[in-house]
């Protein structure tokens, strides 16, 4: 009996060695992991810093041959100037308009497009695939003359379908979102056919919560793209059509096209903000992930 | 198998269509010997006062598209039926590209700031009118006041502009057709810190000789500093290529690169010493703004720059913490190989009209062009704001101008704070017969990059064989321009 | 002029539509034959029981299809087309096409003035030396990233927030972040500002080192620009993963948690197979991206595209824009279609690599 005890209560002690072992091991390895990721964070985090302090700078001490890290004088006169700039509300009004619809149709043809290639089985489908993907390898800027003419030719000249349309379509995103897709396990689907499930309600039902985040990161992403157009705008748009950049781009140049940078990027830090906030609430959702869906694999 | 067999055949089919057409050459030769001006025919009316509107490019900031505005009001009251519809397209090579790209599908705007080497590009696709038929047309319009005035430009109007600048817009074919006009200048000018020179008792340098000299006297008293700050390396080949009267670049032949040659390579090794002896550094090979180096209250400073007339304000001298100057600015010509005869880059927008089916448009954005290169208090206005040199003399007569004008001080004083822009303007005007431009045709703006990366790579080259440096330098520069031209 | 410039138009919409023409003839009727002599009874068997349901598999596939695929013929498929047509008239300029003074000839002169253009080779160097470099890079970096931002739980949103800052910063300030940290300004005198970066290597112990001034070396530069293209395509890359690992089912780590598998096995075992469609994806996007990779040397190296007195990092795409800027459309577009070979030849060997190593 007593040998018995004893042994059981070595075999404790072991375990117990082995679990606080164990543990040290878990809290190194966390120690780590936080050390990693701040340094990582702090390098990554450093633009936007960069944005914010050259916001607060003057000419003078942005135009230092030693860049400051920090603003010798605060220069909060910065964010007056950028707010009574030329027509900006305009602009984000023109932005938050294009980059809402151009990213709800785009949502929907990926999703269907992604879908055919993910589920559907048909004729020529990787070779229409392969050649999908080559065009992603031509240099876009080559396209512009051409479409240019295009739209032109269509009279799409200063319109907001001119800033949506020939940017719908991304196979980028596409194939993104085939991944996704192929990473659901077809049996779902094959299931979902037998009970006589419509495909656009299995869609809808299974295969856009399950890739919820890449939805979303397709959604940051395609919203950052109206936010950073600048080129394709300009040439397509009069000032009441054309988007944020342009109006941060143009509204602080002197009479050689340089920019005044501190007022710009008091301008640009503006507008980011609702962009952040936006985000800051989307990422709760693509943390959420699936864990809730209940799916299994 | 099958799917092969179809894309190979859809290739064969491809090909045989695309050489079907190989056996046609469907245009005529290029008339390259043609000396004859081109031409445009101005409507036999004139402006007939039909509603049109006009596009405008620029590259203005908000404030100068302000003063635009005010001036637009103006025309619009002689001419009320002309809109003016002003769009800022961002930097110069952002108006080119933009341009270019409209052209194909013929959406040009109808009058845009312009350097040489656009107007040479969008020449290539015969889009820009001739200007001289407007310039000596006797046709008279009517104004909404019931005055008239002549389409083309008086006799007065003609020598009122500053010579330099007007001739710029003849340097586009041999037979010098007029495709610009001067909206507003640039030039180069040699900042230099007075206070400094008169405690030493230095004298502003004429030659480059008497510039050696002096930067080498310079580094005796102040050893850490970098005596002189060249703010473009290839502004300063290309000045030197003139002064010297050796050639650059010519328009024999739709474009020649004359920049190898054995007064050229000279000078770029000559300066290379003075930069390897630490007297000279450029914006490029200094890593930063040489104004920043000019105004720099510690650590290492420069003596001099020479820079655009554009960047006065940036050569403002710092102030202590209660405003007042540390030093005092001056400026001077820049030095030059002969001093009687001196040459300096002139810079800076002009403006061209683009071909339209409306020609009514044309002619309403020529008046608009006259208006804004004719009229003083608009060209005083722009220049005030901009700091701009005026492309036209009797700007200097108007009073509002000419207290601007003399408020132009080196540093704060009593009389009020330090106006370098001023100064600079001031310059500009003074220098006016010392103006050129180089040759525009399309590949010209390759010859500027590359002699501006000659003088950069032989500066800062230290290895033993500076001959051979140079050679290849040079060799590879041309070649370049050569294989860019096509 | 218009007309000869409509009259070409012609030719090559009639071209086009000849082409398809004979196309669709051959596959009807040839192909037809072929199964019709030769696999009737294995055709009706295979219609009855296959392609009724597949045909309709099919056409709803092409259905879903056609929205992309009609925008993709106006605005991907006809500028590619154009591109070709640009590739094979020698010496094409758009601009003397709309001049009217175009001397129209067919040929491979585009590409054989490319193929000698004196800095070509150092061109390639470049653009392959970058991607080599870069993607496998960035890929690791993003995912062990992401992978430890999934594995903590204190923190965790701040610092997910944190790393999802670099999309509201604007590219102009990125831009100039660089030129800041690595600029040495008046270097080789007394009191050269020698950069932050230079200042932190320095509390290492390790001497300044001249990354993109004058007289820097080759693989200084090609430092310097693989870190940014890394910085640059880091926070893309960790919310692809990130997304990915989400959509992950729990159940697998679940199991190895039980078994207490180590975390490096875990990793190597689980997590990756499990991401290989993301990671896959990333990769090739990497690639394609890489080998258009110019605007990061044009924002730190300025438009000459070289320290001073340095090496050319000149790269491909940077080749075709010079040549656009030149209105060199022929040109740009001949070294666009050998860029587009090179990156097909690549692409090809990733998915062939992937499609081996990819678990779905």
């Amino acid at each position: 009996m007593s040998d018995t005890k004893k042994i059981v209560t070595m075999v404790e002690q072991d375990m117990k060695k082995v679990t606080s072992k164990q543990r040290i091991v878990k809290i190194t390895v966390q120690i780590l992991l936080y050390l990693f990721l701040c340094t990582m964070a702090l390098i990554i985090v450093f633009p936007f810093y960069w944005m914010i302090i050259s916001s607060l700078k003057t000419t003078a001490e942005y135009r230092l041959p030693v860049p400051t890290l920090f603003p010798r004088q605060i220069m909060w006169t910065n964010y007056l100037e950028a707010f009574t700039a030329a027509n900006l509300g305009k602009l984000f009004m023109n932005t938050v308009y294009v980059g809402i619809v151009s990213t709800i149709l785009s949502l929907v043809v990926t999703v269907l497009s992604a879908f055919a290639f993910a589920r559907l089985e048909f004729k020529g489908k990787n070779t229409l695939f392969a050649l999908l993907l080559a065009t992603m390898m031509i240099p876009g800027e080559l396209f512009t003359i051409t479409n240019y003419v295009t739209v032109t030719k269509l009279g799409w000249i200063d319109t907001y379908t001119v800033l949506i349309v020939p940017f719908l379509v991304s196979i980028f995103y596409i194939y993104l979102l085939r991944q996704n897709f192929m990473q659901i396990p077809n049996e779902l689907y094959l299931a979902a056919k037998v009970d006589g499930t419509k495909d656009l309600k299995y869609l809808w039902k299974v295969m856009i919560p399950l890739s919820l985040p890449n939805l979303i990161s397709i959604t940051i992403l395609k919203m950052m793209g109206a936010w950073n157009s600048y080129v394709w705008p300009r040439l397509v748009a009069n000032t009441d059509h054309q988007l944020i950049t342009n109006g941060l781009r143009n509204a602080f140049t002197d009479m050689s096209g340089q920019a005044n940078i501190p007022v710009q990027m008091a301008a640009v830090t503006v507008v980011s903000i609702p962009l952040f906030l936006v985000f800051i609430f989307l990422r709760k959702y693509i943390m959420k992930g699936v864990s809730r869906s209940g799916i299994k694999g | 198998m099958r799917k092969i067999l179809l894309s190979l055949l859809v290739l064969v089919a491809m090909l045989v269509n695309v050489f079907a057409m190989t056996s046609c050459n469907m245009f005529g030769s290029d008339d390259e010997e043609n000396y004859e001006k081109a031409t445009y025919d101005v409507p036999a009316e004139g402006y007939d006062g039909s509603a049109v509107t006009i596009e405008f490019y620029s590259t203005m900031g908000k404030k100068l598209q302000a003063v635009l505005d005010t001036y637009i009001a103006e025309f619009n009251k002689i001419y009320p039926k002309i809109t003016v519809s002003h769009t800022s397209v961002g930097s110069y090579d952002d108006v080119r590209d933009q341009i270019k790209t409209q052209l194909t599908a013929n959406n040009q705007p109808n009058i845009a700031y312009c350097y040489p080497d656009h107007v040479a590009a969008y020449n290539v696709a015969k889009a820009v009118v001739p200007l001289d038929n407007f310039i000596d047309s006797t046709i008279t319009v009517t104004r909404a006041d019931g005055t008239n005035e002549t389409l083309g430009l008086t006799a007065e109007q003609k020598a009122d502009f500053i010579e330099g600048y007007y001739k710029e817009g003849t340097g586009f074919d041999k037979a010098g057709t007029m495709y610009t006009l001067p909206l507003s200048k640039s030039t180069e000018a040699l900042y230099y810190n007075k206070t400094f020179f008169d405690q030493n008792g230095l004298s502003v340098p004429k030659t480059w000789d008497e510039m050696e000299a002096l930067c080498r006297r310079i580094k005796e008293i102040d050893p850490t500093c970098v005596p002189l700050g060249y703010d473009s390396e290839a502004n300063w080949f290309i000045s030197m290529c003139e002064q010297y009267g050796v050639g650059y670049t010519s328009l024999d032949n739709g474009g020649s690169f004359l920049f190898d040659n054995e007064t050229t390579r000279e000078f770029v090794k000559e300066f290379r010493t003075w930069h390897q002896d630490g007297l000279v550094t450029t914006e490029e090979i200094y890593g930063g703004y040489t104004s920043g180096l000019f105004t720099s209250t510690e650590g290492q400073r420069c003596y001099m720059v020479i820079g655009s007339t554009g960047g006065a304000s940036y050569q403002t001298p710092p102030t202590t913490g209660d405003g007042v100057s540390l030093f005092e600015t001056a400026m001077a010509t820049p030095p030059s190989v002969d001093p009687a005869n001196p040459k300096v880059i002139s810079q800076g927008p002009s403006l061209c009209l683009f071909e339209s089916e409306n020609k009514q448009e044309v002619v309403a954005s020529w008046l608009f062009m006259k208006f804004l290169t004719t009229n003083v208090s608009f060209q005083a206005a722009f220049s005030m704001e901009s700091g701009y040199a005026p492309v036209i003399k009797s700007v200097q007569d108007n009073e509002v101008y000419k207290n601007w004008l003399n408020s132009a001080r080196g540093k704060n004083t009593e009389e009020g704070p330090a106006n370098i822009t001023a100064m600079s303007v001031k310059l500009a005007l003074a220098q006016e017969k010392a103006y050129f431009v180089s040759p525009a045709f399309n590949g010209s703006s390759d010859a500027r990059d590359q002699v501006g990366l000659i003088m950069q790579t032989i500066l800062v080259y230290e290895g033993d064989d500076v001959d051979g440096a140079i050679d290849k330098a040079f060799k590879d520069a041309i070649a370049e321009c050569e294989y860019a031209l096509g | 002029m218009a007309n000869a410039k409509e009259k070409v138009k012609g030719w090559f919409i009639e071209g086009f539509v000849k082409t398809f023409i004979v196309a669709w003839i051959w596959q009807t009727f040839c192909v037809k034959w072929v199964w019709q002599t030769f696999c009737v009874k294995w055709f009706w068997k295979a219609f009855c029981v296959n392609i009724l349901y597949k045909k309709f598999d099919s056409y709803k596939a092409w259905l879903y299809l056609s929205p992309a695929i009609i925008l993709l013929l106006i605005f991907t498929v006809w500028p590619i087309f154009n591109t070709l047509r640009m590739a094979f008239w020698e010496r094409y300029n758009m601009l003397q096409e709309i001049g009217g003074t175009l001397k129209f000839k067919l040929g491979f002169k585009n590409f054989v003035d490319v193929i000698n253009y004196p800095r070509f080779i150092q061109c390639l160097k470049n653009t392959l030396l970058l991607c080599v470099l870069t993607v496998p890079l960035s890929t690791i970096l993003a995912l062990v990233i992401a992978v430890c931002l999934n594995s903590i739980k204190p923190l965790s949103r701040f610092l997910q927030t944190i790393f999802f800052l670099p999309y509201v910063t604007n590219s102009i300030a990125i831009g100039m972040v660089f030129e800041a940290m690595f600029n040495i300004v008046g270097y080789k005198t007394p009191e050269a500002s020698v950069g932050i970066i230079n200042t932190v290597i320095g509390f290492f112990g390790i001497e300044p080192i001249n990354w993109i001034n004058q007289g820097s070396a080759y693989w200084a530069n090609i430092t310097v620009l693989v870190i940014y293209i890394v910085w640059n395509a880091l926070p893309f890359k960790i919310l692809i993963l990130l997304g990915g690992l989400q959509s992950v089912n729990k159940q697998y780590y679940e199991a190895a948690k039980v078994d207490s598998t180590p975390r490096l096995r875990v990793f190597t075992r689980i997590t990756v197979p499990l991401l290989s469609p993301m990671i896959a994806y990333v990769v090739i996007t990497g690639f394609i991206g890489g080998f258009k990779e110019y605007s990061s040397i044009v924002g730190i190296f300025g438009e000459d595209m070289q320290a001073v007195g340095g090496e050319s990092l000149n790269t491909m795409v940077g080749y075709i824009y010079d040549s656009l800027a030149r209105n060199q459309q022929g040109r740009a577009s001949a070294a666009a279609l050998i860029l587009f070979g090179i990156i097909f030849i690549v692409t090809m060997i990733n998915l062939g690599v992937s499609k081996k190593k990819t678990h779905y």
